[in-house]
């Protein structure tokens, strides 16, 4: 790997988003540039902790085609059926600090293209593991080409309780007429920190149906950016954030409708307790051309802890007139009239609670997209929000 | 078995509960009628534990037990049951995990060890076939999507399921088609026994063809005015409240 110079990638690092912008309000991305310098001061070189059972216990929990990217290195599966897969040397230039950053460290890309209709979902593994600071890059490109109809599974794991930062862009092409199903699960240690992108673009009549799970990470900034540059496009996504004592979790979401007709539609929903701070930021802007867009949005917190904190905010920006557009956000806590049913049913409160907000966060697993992993999901939203409430008991 | 005295009850600023007595014995069954805004449903709420509802003055006592020191789920595993007028819908939860923890909750208070799966199913289905309803609602939501009637028939189906000691009906006749309220019906029949009681709150007569109670109360502004036995139903239904109302100013 050709890398730049040292002072080129300090320049970088020095110009990554602060909290002066506008996008990046909410999100201070200090301590990133604070483990990327002691990296790049190590020559950036770190220690390799032992991450092959957590490859093998993921890798296991969904049967999918696996790509693993472990510390920034890709390893291609042995075989794949239904789909190419190259790895690419360099990733695209493009805008931004941290595309840049992604560009100037990348290890190895990854570009996929999938015909026709798989018989497993695309598996793409990014673990992290190191016993000093690090810092990884990661870069693949999705391409569905016409008429295909497939899955991808993001997994964006880490171990180790040393300071890790990992930048992630992963890009998704939908061809004319073709479905994609996806969803990203991002379950890294509770002091590790990520940006990550996913930008889709959709041709005609393209379909592309999403679910997220933020289950771990102490900084996590997600950026999701889909682009309807072609009319009949059909979208949805969903969001799920859970958030316990000490994170930090940020979804900025964009949806640019250039065309019309068009649907897209957005969920998301985040459990918060103990000390954290949860963003949601959805954007649509629906342009000149876009007449006969459809844009939905929803963004719904429950809040358990008074120390917790939920930035939400719903953006559209309309420049035509023939299209229907709603959003609405709500932050709050348990239903008090549904607690009280369940108590005259003789559950206690505490138990009461329980249920409904496992019944809160059962609504978006049920609608993951990707069949194969919805049990595996399920499982670990199940375990994630036991810790967070502080129980063991099992909701289903 | 439920004994009040001079029960005063208000929410927020409005009293609606303005000394209100009654006693209902195990084996019995009461109905209590009066006009919308007479504190039926209050009494109902109250008696069940609904924060919202200060208690000013008088007692409830259960079993011979201060009934209001109790917390509302406490209420329910000593043996008290109240059919919502209007039951909430919780989307996320099955039918079938509320019936089981409300159904073991009881137990654990009685001593009595879980419901193994293959009981539970076996007793849920069992009741669901007397009340007709189709075993698929086991997996739905909380009455996520019913109808007025199947909220009401799932409420019973709850009860019949708990097997309460004593029974609040709030309204559970309002807005059910002549085949539901027969169900309804069968349902709070079916429990009818000596060690159990059964309070009907009902603005109408009708439900009352179909359960005929021992005891027909009449509330107003608060208060039960007239206390009699079926026919005092047969005789509201004819004159009106207003007859009552007058009779019990005058």
């Amino acid at each position: 790997m050709t890398r730049l110079p040292t002072d080129a990638l300090r320049d970088i690092v020095g110009r990554l988003p602060t909290t002066r912008d506008e996008n990046w309000k909410y999100t201070d991305l200090s301590r990133a540039r604070d483990i990327a310098s002691r990296w790049l001061d190590a020559g950036c070189e770190a220690t390799t902790a032992e991450i092959a059972d957590d490859i093998d216990r993921i890798t296991g929990s969904i049967d999918a085609t696996w790509f693993v990217v472990a510390n920034g290195a890709l390893q291609l599966p042995d075989r794949v059926s239904g789909l190419t897969a190259e790895r690419l040397s360099a990733a695209p230039a493009a805008d931004g600090a941290l595309a840049e950053l992604n560009a100037a460290l990348l290890v190895d890309g990854l570009r996929i293209r999938i015909d026709g209709t798989p018989g497993k979902p695309v598996g793409l593994l990014f673990i992290d593991g190191t016993a000093d600071a690090s810092v990884t890059q990661a870069y693949v490109e999705v391409e569905f080409g016409a008429n295909a109809s497939g899955e991808v599974v993001e997994y964006h794991a880490s171990v180790g309780t040393s300071d890790q930062y990992a930048n992630t862009i992963v890009t998704i092409g939908v061809g004319d007429n073709a479905a994609a199903r996806h969803l990203r699960v991002q379950d890294r240690a509770r002091q590790h920190m990520q940006t990550g992108s996913t930008t889709v673009s959709l041709g005609r009549d393209a379909r592309f149906a999403s679910s997220s799970f933020d289950l771990g990470g102490g900084l996590v900034r997600n950026d999701l950016v889909i682009d309807i540059a072609n009319p009949g496009a059909e979208v949805s996504f969903d969001g799920l954030y859970l958030a316990g004592e000490g994170q930090h979790i940020d979804n900025h979401t964009r949806v640019d409708h250039r065309v019309g007709p068009a649907i897209s539609k957005q969920e998301y929903r985040g459990i918060l307790n103990g000390k954290c701070r949860c963003v949601w930021n959805g954007k649509a802007v629906v342009h000149e051309a876009a007449d006969g867009t459809d844009a939905d949005q929803a963004n719904h917190n429950l809040l358990l802890s008074e120390k917790a904190e939920i930035d939400a905010k719903p953006e559209l920006e309309i420049y035509t007139d023939d299209v229907k557009c709603s959003h609405g956000t709500t932050v709050g806590q348990l239903d008090e009239a549904s607690l009280f049913y369940l108590r005259t049913r003789g559950l206690d409160r505490q138990h009461a609670k329980q249920v409904l907000t496992h019944a809160f966060a059962a609504g978006l697993v049920s609608r993951i997209p990707v069949e194969a992993a919805r049990g595996g999901v399920g499982t670990l939203v199940e375990a994630r929000l036991a810790d967070i409430l502080g129980s063991d008991e099992d909701f289903t | 078995m439920l004994e009040i005295k001079n029960l005063k009850s208000r929410i927020g600023d409005s009293e609606i509960l303005r000394g209100l007595s009654i006693e209902v014995n195990a084996g019995e069954v009461h109905a209590i009628m009066g006009p919308n805004g007479s504190g039926k449903s209050t009494l109902a709420q109250v008696i069940a534990g609904h924060q919202d509802y200060e208690v000013t003055a008088g007692t409830v006592t259960f079993k011979g037990e201060d009934l209001l020191e109790l917390e509302p789920e406490e209420r329910a595993r000593e043996g008290i049951f109240l059919g919502f007028q209007y039951p909430v819908e919780i989307p996320g939860v099955n039918n079938a995990y509320l019936l089981k923890a409300a159904l073991n909750a009881k137990r654990k208070h009685q001593g009595l060890g879980e419901i193994d799966a293959f009981e539970f199913l076996k007793l849920a289905k069992e009741k669901m076939a007397t009340l007709g309803m189709d075993p698929k609602f086991l997996n739905r939501g909380v009455n996520e999507g019913f109808s007025g009637g199947e909220k009401k028939r799932n409420e019973i189906l709850q009860m019949a399921v708990l097997e309460p000691e004593l029974a609040i009906l709030d309204e559970t006749d309002s807005g059910l088609d002549i085949d539901a309220l027969k169900a309804v019906a069968q349902g709070v029949n079916a429990l009818r026994s000596p060690e159990r009681a059964i309070v009907l709150v009902t603005h109408y007569q009708r439900l009352l063809d179909y359960i005929e109670p021992d005891f027909v109360h009449v509330l107003s502004q608060g208060k039960i005015v007239k206390s009699g036995d079926k026919t005092l139903a047969l005789e509201l239904e004819e004159k009106g409240y207003d007859w009552v109302k007058e009779a019990a100013n005058g």
